[in-house]
């Protein structure tokens, strides 16, 4: 049964691009354009792996993110951000807080996206391999998380 | 003397008159003769001693009279009088007369020292006067203080600052201050040997326990071999409030941010497609022509952005090209109705035009207020939650065209009606909610009221929904005529009204 991945964004254009490329790799993809959408689409169906913007109406990524870890059931769910912001997020913060794997800054490569989607739901090849994904800065995991192990990943401001 | 000289006739003829009747010889007679001259001769000494006496008080008592006169009261005369028959050979009413001229003297050098002296105390009490209103009616807070650190002087500004945390007790102690960072930088320049100055920003709260920012500029004063007391002032302290600065860093910040954040977006659309066509990931062709509509909008969007950023820069710049021509202003709305649609449909907002049927003619640049109706169309649809609807109308108010863009969305409160059309501002609780640059209502602002002479409003109420209004005055009063005036139309354009 294909692994299903939550894609969060108010960008239609955004949505369409990751959606394409996960679809095409074999994930199931449900997709929603704000954060209250996508809490609901998790409630009502349940998802293997969350990747969300971070500005969104009604339920912005963060609130999402909150929401998330507010249920003990969810305390593990993988969750990825996608983000334009430049200097107002903090990976660290947010690892530490929420246990968000990664923060992945637009502009973004699906080919990227790919790769760390499959490296999270056990797919991809193994870590410290070549061709992992070079934008993304992972987070690194809070307690009893899965530790991240893309300790080689730039920082945000690279890409 | 004419009294002595009588008695003296009269003894010498009593004498005489002696002589001829005792004769000669008689001794008794002679004896009486000696006498009656040595009585003479000691009576006109005694007399002369007298009236040498006399004369004598007689003189001291006009010098007193005129020592008051000339001393005590107002001096009229230069020198002392000579009085008549004045013993001028008597010694020490010489030196008298000479000790008090020297004295006088003296004392109209004194006098005339003391007058010059008040002259100068007046005029640095009136410099000091002039220093003091000058330096208590600074703004910023100024402090003085001495070697050991204690404070000597604060201007009414700096008293407050000081007030708020140490109260009115005297010597307050630079150390005391509670702003750890100015009380250290105050500490070293007291220490410090030669004379010099040291800048730092520093935060300090103000007496409602609001953290000011300011920058101090801290002097040593040069320390003169002569002035050697420790008690003198040292150490002067400037502080500068930088808070206006500080916010319009922060503020500059945020927009960069907002900028960069507002760029990167539809540069992501553009690198994630062409990714995807580039690595051959889309076989059907149709999903290829798709991709590339896409891609191409994105393109057009981050266009749109730059030329938003670029006219704002060159209206406030005052280096616009403007280019004014009559037009009908709802055929401006209703391109720029087209050009927000898609956004609207995506989001699931009703977009509805309700123009008027009299032709507007309106003097304006075409392109600039098509901008501004954009912006606005764009600022409603980003506001308002899917499912809500924004309506564009336009109207004909007195001498004014007149339209406005009404949504169903977050609403404004009063302050954030004042200040939405600043540059960078962003209304706080719904930054979450849209993204933006902070410069679309601005800029239309600009454009209506700078470029155009027209006014711009927006009424709101929380969770109901806004309504921007715009004004603009009308081009002539054929308003009624579908057609454009002869004299202001423009060929071509001269659009179909609504």
């Amino acid at each position: 049964m294909p692994k299903r991945v939550l894609l969060c964004d108010d960008e239609i254009a955004i949505l369409r691009a990751a959606e394409f490329k996960l679809k095409k790799a074999g994930y199931e993809v449900q997709m929603a354009s704000d954060g209250q959408a996508g809490w609901e689409l998790i409630q009502r169906s349940g998802v293997d792996m969350v990747i969300t913007d971070c500005q969104m109406p009604r339920m912005s990524g963060l609130q999402l993110v909150e929401r998330i870890r507010s249920e003990p059931a969810l305390q593990q769910l993988p969750i990825v951000m996608l983000t334009a912001k430049g200097f107002e997020l903090r990976p660290e913060e947010l690892a530490a807080k929420w246990n968000v794997l990664a923060v992945l800054p637009k502009p973004f490569s699906p080919r990227e996206l790919l790769q760390l989607v499959d490296r999270v739901l056990g797919n991809g090849p193994p870590p410290g391999l070549p061709g992992m994904p070079t934008s993304a800065c992972l987070a690194g995991s809070a307690d009893g998380g899965p530790k991240p192990d893309l300790n080689s990943f730039s920082p945000l401001e690279t890409s | 003397m004419s009294l002595l000289g009588l008695s003296a006739l009269s003894v010498l003829c009593a004498s005489l008159a002696v002589w001829k009747g005792f004769g000669p010889e008689s001794s008794w007679g002679w004896g009486l003769a000696v006498g009656g001259a040595v009585a003479l001769a000691a009576s006109w000494v005694l007399t002369r001693l007298v009236c040498q006496e006399q004369t004598t008080l007689r003189y001291l008592e006009a010098l007193v009279e005129r020592v008051e006169k000339d001393f005590l009261l107002p001096s009229v005369h230069r020198e002392l009088p000579t009085l008549s028959g004045s013993p001028g050979s008597l010694p020490a009413v010489e030196k008298l007369t000479k000790a008090f001229t020297q004295l006088r003297a003296r004392l109209e050098e004194l006098e005339h020292h003391r007058a010059s002296l008040e002259v100068r105390i007046r005029r640095v009490q009136s410099e000091w006067q002039q220093i003091y209103t000058i330096l208590t009616g600074i703004p910023e807070p100024l402090l003085a203080i001495n070697e050991y650190g204690e404070l000597l002087w604060a201007n009414p500004p700096a008293e407050a600052l000081l007030e708020s945390e140490t109260g009115r007790d005297r010597p307050v102690r630079a150390q005391r201050i509670k702003c750890p960072k100015l009380a250290s930088l105050l500490q070293n320049m007291c220490e410090r040997k030669t004379a010099g100055s040291r800048s730092e920003e520093v935060e300090w709260a103000d007496p409602k326990g609001t953290v000011r920012f300011y920058r101090a500029l801290v002097t040593r004063l040069v320390p003169s071999t002569e002035q050697a007391d420790p008690g003198a002032v040292s150490v002067v302290a400037l502080l500068r409030d930088i808070g206006d600065q500080k916010a319009l860093q922060k503020r500059h910040a945020e927009f960069v941010s907002s900028v960069s954040h507002e760029m990167k977006t539809p540069l992501a659309g553009i690198k994630a497609y062409v990714e995807l066509l580039a690595d051959g990931d889309v076989e059907d062709p149709e999903t290829q022509q798709e991709f590339f509509q896409t891609i191409a909008a994105q393109v057009e969007r981050l266009q749109r952005l730059v030329e938003n950023l670029l006219n704002l820069a060159r209206i406030e710049a005052g280096v616009v090209q403007v280019r004014k021509q009559a037009h009908s202003l709802n055929e401006i709305l209703e391109e720029a109705f087209r050009v927000v649609q898609p956004a609207a449909e995506a989001k699931q907002i009703r977009l509805e035009a309700d123009l008027s049927q009299l032709y507007l003619n309106v003097y304006v640049d075409r392109d600039l207020l098509l901008q501004a109706a954009i912006n606005l169309l764009s600022n409603a649809v980003k506001y308002t939650p899917a499912g809500g609807r924004v309506t564009l109308r336009s109207r004909l108010e007195d001498q004014y065209a007149q339209f406005e863009v009404e949504d169903t969305g977050v609403g404004l409160s009063q302050e954030d009606c004042q200040r939405v059309f600043e540059k960078f501002y962003r209304v706080h609780k719904d930054a979450h909610m849209a993204s933006g640059t902070g410069l679309g209502l601005p800029l239309a602002k600009h454009i209506v009221e700078d470029v155009h002479g027209g006014s711009i409003a927006v009424e709101s109420q929380l969770g109901v929904g806004s309504t921007f209004r715009v004004r603009l005055p009308l081009l002539s009063r054929s308003w009624d005529s579908r057609a454009p005036t002869p004299e202001t139309a423009e060929p071509a354009s001269a659009g179909t009204p609504a």
